[in-house]
This record gives C-alpha cells, sequence and structure tokens, in this order.
C-alpha cells in the first residue's frame, strides 16, 4: 500500500513545482522569491495536520492503551518536527529579502518556535523513558498539552502586533489572492499532504518492525 | 523587488535535501530491520563448518 502512495506523492511534487515554477506568475510586489510560499505555507500545513493528528491518537492511546495509537502519534510528531523547521528555516530565507532580516522575535515566529521545541522535547522524552508503557503515556500527555498551541500559532497575527502578515488562505472570508496562485498553493498542498501520510505509513510501519525486533 | 532567485533556489535545495535525508534515513533502517530478521533464525540454529562435516 505504501509504495503507490509514494509513487502518486512523487508525482504530486513534481505537479507542485510545475504550479510554483512553471503556472503562477511572477508575484507584482514581492518578485520571484514569493515562489518560497508554495513550499513555507504547505509545510506549516503539514506540521499543524501532524500535531492535531498525535493530539487525537494521543487521546486514544490514553483512553484504550492502543499500540496502534501510540505509533500513530510517535510517527506523527516526529514528521511534524520534520515540517515545522522546514516552516521556519523556508520562512527565515524568505524573511531576508522580504523584511531584510532572517529572524525577529515576532509573535508568530516566536510561537511557532515553541511549538518546534515543544515537540523535539515530545520526541526526546520518548527517546528517554525505557519502559515503553510509561513513555508512551508520558508522550501522550505531552501530546495533548503541546496541541494548545497550535491556535496561538495561527491565531498570534490577529492576537498580537506582528511583522508576519495575516493568513491568506486559511481565513474566513472571501479570499483575495488571484486564482491562479490559489491553485498553485492548492496543489502543493495536496502534495505535501500526500508526503505526510506516506511518511507517517512508512514510520509507522518501521515503528511496529522494531517493537517486534525488540520483543 | 529584485528576483532573488539565490533564495528561492537555496529554500527549494533545502527542502529537498532535508526530505530525501529523512526518506533514506527511513528506507536504510528498514533494511537494517530486515536483514537483522533473516539472520535472527539462522544464528538460533547455527550451520555446521564445511571442515566439520562427515565426508560422503
Amino acid at each position: 500500500v505504501i509504495r503507490p502512495i509514494g509513487g502518486v506523492t512523487l508525482a504530486a511534487l513534481a505537479a507542485g513545482l510545475v504550479m510554483a515554477f512553471g503556472v503562477a506568475p511572477r508575484e507584482a510586489t514581492q518578485g520571484n522569491v514569493q515562489r518560497i510560499m508554495y513550499l513555507h505555507v504547505p509545510s506549516v500545513w503539514v506540521a499543524y495536520l501532524a500535531f492535531a493528528v498525535v493530539l487525537v491518537a494521543s487521546i486514544a492511546y490514553l483512553a484504550r492503551r492502543s499500540e496502534a495509537a501510540d505509533r500513530v502519534a510517535h510517527a506523527s510528531a516526529e514528521v511534524g518536527v520534520l515540517f515545522t523547521g522546514l516552516t521556519i528555516a523556508t520562512g527565515s530565507i524568505w524573511g531576508k529579502p522580504t523584511w531584510g532580516t532572517w529572524w525577529t522575535w515576532d509573535a508568530r515566529l516566536t510561537s511557532v518556535s515553541i511549538l518546534f521545541v515543544m515537540y523535539l522535547g515530545y520526541l526526546l522524552l520518548r527517546g528517554m523513558i525505557e519502559d515503553r508503557e510509561r513513555g508512551a503515556r508520558y508522550a501522550a500527555v505531552v501530546g495533548i498539552v503541546a496541541a494548545f498551541n497550535i491556535p496561538l500559532v495561527h491565531f498570534s497575527v490577529y492576537w498580537w502586533r506582528t511583522l508576519h502578515q495575516p493568513p491568506s488562505l486559511m481565513k474566513p472570508g472571501p479570499g483575495t489572492m488571484p486564482d491562479v496562485i490559489v491553485a498553485a498553493l492548492l496543489v502543493n498542498f495536496a502534495a505535501f499532504s500526500l508526503l505526510y501520510v506516506y511518511f507517517v505509513a512508512k514510520r509507522v510501519r518501521l515503528l511496529r518492525c522494531e517493537a517486534e525486533a525488540d520483543g | 523587488m529584485a528576483d532573488n532567485w539565490g533564495f528561492v533556489l537555496t529554500a527549494y535545495g533545502l527542502a529537498a535535501v532535508v526530505l530525501v535525508a529523512y526518506w533514506r534515513r527511513l528506507v536504510r533502517r528498514e533494511k537494517e530491520l530486515r536483514g537483522r530478521s533473516r539472520v535472527a533464525p539462522i544464528s538460533g540454529h547455527p550451520r555446521s563448518e564445511p571442515a566439520s562435516r562427515h565426508p560422503l
């Protein structure tokens, strides 16, 4: 099942690149550097998705003590950390030519960094505790608590005065972006979501094999 | 505004390197585990050395 998902993901990523570089026009104000958004925005979407899955799987684990739910939470957290790191790095690369700085302690940037560190801590916690059941239980609690940071990250641009612009896509009301830019973003959203599913499926299988090998 | 293609290529290049590295890490670990599970039953039932075999 995983291999076909990988094939479809690869095709979707190629389509995303075509949309980002071939179809979407050069943005009038920012120039071509805006094309980083076709990478940055889907990355943060996958990070949100991954940590929401950690929340649901952690609740499921605590309710049923299901090892499968624990494996999904573990895998999703790892992939979420990967994409949060990518979000921060690509945002910083975009920020230098646009804002004139690689980094600023703006509410959005700071809250997303806290999110990154919290889930990094989640993964470290799992690695530190030898008793698998106890480690899973503690991690589930951290996975639930850390999820409260997701709305804080998303709404930080409304709640505080920030340098980071408010969302252009994931917001209520009519959109202000041209259709072709929205289409390029949506194709990349789909491609990155597939990549998330592929990575999580692969990581869950690996965790199951590791558990079987350890006995 | 200047086009800043260097920044665009750096961002996409970095993403490609990170994602491919993570994928390779998963594949490598999977191969290791597969190799270990193949070796395990053999080590549980050691084969006799050719020198110790009885001649036909």
